[in-house]
């Protein structure tokens, strides 16, 4: 099921993982342990599809991610340190958006089923920011297994819960392998029934150290003490250029995995793998995907109210504030008022925008989105549509409140039109840099730094041909400041659906 | 080493035989202009850092699709450089243009289209170095800074077209009708925009080679700080 062969993987300078080689059976079980900073999370990641390798080859059921990613997701179920879950979501509703992203047939009998048996079942109506630690942990368990994966990761999966619940997973788990599925995780318990009887593959500093069945409670804490330790004092006469080979690494017990041909072995272990479904990507697939995505902003923010809110006071305020400050009468309100009305929804729109990104951020729903069998196009298509809905239904109460303040009539045919373009626009570009925006360390302010200059033509193109139009020129009569509303909007949606991908993922 | 040193400084004193013979072209070959005066001279300086800017800019371009297509650092060393001296020379156009603009428009700035897209590139490019150094993970801040690049450069060719989309006091000194300059002038301005071409590929040059040994030093130390722990 899985076949890694000289794996490494780099954070700049630093090196994560460093020649890994590990092949996993179909239906087999591994733990995988080692102290903090081993490189264990990485491996997991890179196994899920969430992070790429430096170099080395990567096999998941005989793929490679890099070429079939969708085929490859579709595989996989991943637990990771965080839930995956969105907050502002039902329990129900969390594992229906992940339903629908992963085409389930049976997706209600499969999600009763799944709640039933993480005994969530009467809380499934409640939002998951009202669960404990432990509850929010079983939920994203549901999640991780809800597609029936033939690959299950799990990265600490016992944290946060409590000793029945901990029999519960350990239960969900056997199952799993009794079906047939392949199981790795990670744990730092060494004591519990979770190592034993299993395949233990012990990483330090980026390395297998050790790798073989464990059947021995009383003994492996001393053994896995030793082999850290001795991996580390390897490591620093690797450092200084003394160390001979690595893979004389038996001294731990003489049971170091052995070197194996692992590209012969990839090979032919690919010819035996068959996928229990490989899901071609459709138009029909990517439509529902960004519905899917739609929906389930639109719900989370139903639940919540707090974007629309935020941006719909900030808006109102700025154009009181910009009402009062100026005070326009006749021509001159009516000359402004273009302006006035793209910097609110400039401004306010950039609230929204960064709240949005955050969301996804917060419990990691962007993973959970990048590890669906989805094309990235849709994951783009799908946030852009929602930022736009949501800053199209504040400018739905922002225009009317301008039509008073400033005594302008919007109703428009053409002025309709150059808000659409400016608010689409807004919403395309604004997307892309909010992804960038939500992973830098100042992502407070990065994303109007980011973002303002490269709308600035849109802006001043949608200011313009709003002014025009409301002094009664017709659309053909503003010229160039509606094509350049045009091609921005072509250019930047172009763009932004060539990169998306090279901005979420890791 | 020792080529790759040689190499530099030929290049760098060409640069400074260049520029200084464009210099000399400025204030002893080219004409003085009938209705301007004096003041017009630095249009040489203005038209030159502009065309670099812009061509500094597409290279960062260029290198934010070679670095997503290949993965390969150097493509990312190549943008970044770029773009940190091709917003050295977009400032020298702003202030070359308002120091120019103050005697003959009466103002050192007006919001005509293609001084406003001028300045937005500024800040499109100040932003893209804000952008570097924001972000934890290296590679990931050579791909977000990839992206920024290119979704920037959709705007230069907006600012090409944007003299010519709308009506503008800004001159055209190419346009459909032809060159509108004089032989002299013309000369003078293609020998300042290759001395200014010169002048910055000399100093990308010297900015790659710096980021390559930062590179290199960041390894080092990391190389270290495994020997220690």
């Amino acid at each position: 099921m899985i076949d890694v062969h000289a794996l490494t993987k780099s954070f700049g300078p630093r090196q994560a993982l460093s020649g890994i080689d590990l092949h996993v059976a179909s239906g087999e079980c591994i733990v995988l342990c080692g102290p903090n900073g081993a490189g264990k999370t990485t491996l997991l990641r890179i196994l899920a599809t969430l992070a790429r390798p430096t170099s080395g080859a990567v096999r998941i059921a005989g793929l490679d991610p890099a070429q079939a990613g969708v085929a490859v997701r579709q595989q996989i179920g991943f637990l990771s340190h965080r839930t995956l879950l969105y907050d502002d979501l039902t329990a129900e509703q969390n594992l229906a958006f992940y339903a629908r992203m992963y085409a389930i047939p049976d997706a209600q009998a499969r999600i009763d089923a799944l709640l039933e048996r993480v005994g969530l079942t009467a809380r499934r109506h409640d939002l998951v920011r009202t669960f404990s630690r432990g509850m929010q942990q079983r939920l994203a368990v549901a999640r991780a297994v809800l597609h029936r994966p033939s690959l299950v990761l799990l990265d600490e999966p016992y944290t946060g819960l409590d000793p029945l619940a901990a029999d519960a997973l350990t239960s969900l788990l056997a199952d799993l392998t009794g079906e047939g599925c392949t199981l790795l995780l990670t744990s730092h318990n060494l004591h519990s029934d979770i190592t034993l009887n299993r395949r233990v593959v012990v990483l330090n500093r980026g390395r297998i150290v050790y790798d073989a069945p464990h059947t021995d409670v009383a003994t492996f804490p001393a053994l896995y003490r030793e082999l850290v330790q001795e991996s580390r004092i390897k490591n620093q006469e690797s450092a200084n250029g003394r160390m001979g080979e690595w893979a004389n690494q038996e001294s731990a017990n003489g049971r170091m995995a052995e070197s194996v041909d692992h590209a012969s072995r990839i090979t032919n272990h690919a010819s035996r793998i068959t996928l229990t479904h490989n899901p071609q990507p459709t138009t029909h697939n990517f439509f529902r995907h960004v519905w899917a995505i739609v929906a389930k902003d639109i719900a989370a923010e139903l639940h919540t109210r707090e974007m629309f809110s935020a941006m719909f006071v900030f808006a109102v305020l700025a154009l009181l504030i910009f009402s009062f400050a100026l005070d326009l009468r006749g021509t001159l309100a009516q000359a402004a008022a273009p302006g006035i009305l793209w910097a609110t929804i400039a401004f306010a729109g950039t609230l929204g925008l960064s709240r949005s990104m955050a969301r996804e951020q917060q419990t990691g729903g962007i993973e959970g989105l990048l590890l669906a069998p989805v094309d990235r196009a849709a994951l783009f298509c799908g946030k852009a549509l929602g930022n736009l809905a949501l800053m199209l239904a504040v400018e739905l109460v922002l225009f009317p409140l301008a039509m008073v303040l400033f005594n302008v009539s919007f109703l428009r045919g053409g002025v309709l039109l150059a808000a659409l373009l400016g608010t689409v626009g807004y919403a395309a570009a604004g997307t892309l840099l909010a992804a960038i925006a939500v992973n830098t360390r100042a992502r407070e302010v990065m994303l109007p730094v980011l973002l303002l200059p490269l709308l600035t033509p849109l802006l001043i193109a949608a200011v313009k041909a709003t002014g025009a139009l409301l002094e009664g020129a017709t659309w053909a009569e503003i010229g160039g400041w509606g094509q350049i509303l045009v091609v921005y909007n072509l250019l930047i949606i172009a763009v932004a659906l060539l990169t998306f991908r090279y901005v979420i993922e890791e | 080493m020792g080529i790759r040193n040689l190499l530099n400084n030929i290049l760098a004193g060409l640069s400074v035989v260049m520029f200084l013979g464009a210099f000399g072209m400025v204030f002893f070959y080219a004409p003085r202009e009938a209705t301007m005066g004096e003041v017009q001279r630095i249009f040489y300086f203005h038209v030159a850092s502009a065309w670099v800017g812009f061509f500094g800019f597409f290279v960062t371009f260029a290198g934010g699709i070679g670095y997503l297509a290949t993965n390969n650092r150097r493509w990312d060393i190549l943008a970044l450089s770029s773009a940190e001296v091709g917003l050295v020379y977009i400032t020298m156009t702003l202030v070359t243009g308002m120091l120019w603009a103050r005697p003959v428009w009466g103002t050192y700035w007006t919001w005509e289209p293609r001084l406003t897209i001028s300045a937005v590139q500024w800040l499109l490019y100040v932003a893209y170095v804000m952008l570097r150094g924001s972000t934890p993970d290296p590679e990931r801040e050579a791909r977000f800074a990839a992206v920024y690049g290119i979704a920037a450069f959709v705007t230069v060719p907006l600012s090409w077209f944007a003299i010519r989309w709308w009506r503008t006091i800004h001159p055209q000194v190419v346009s459909a009708a032809g060159i509108s300059i004089a032989p002299k002038m013309l000369h003078t301005l293609l020998v300042s925009i290759a001395a200014f071409t010169l002048v910055y590929v000399a100093l990308l040059r010297q900015r790659m080679i710096l980021e390559q040994a930062e590179d290199r030093l960041a390894a080092l130390r990391q190389h270290d700080d495994v020997a220690l722990s």
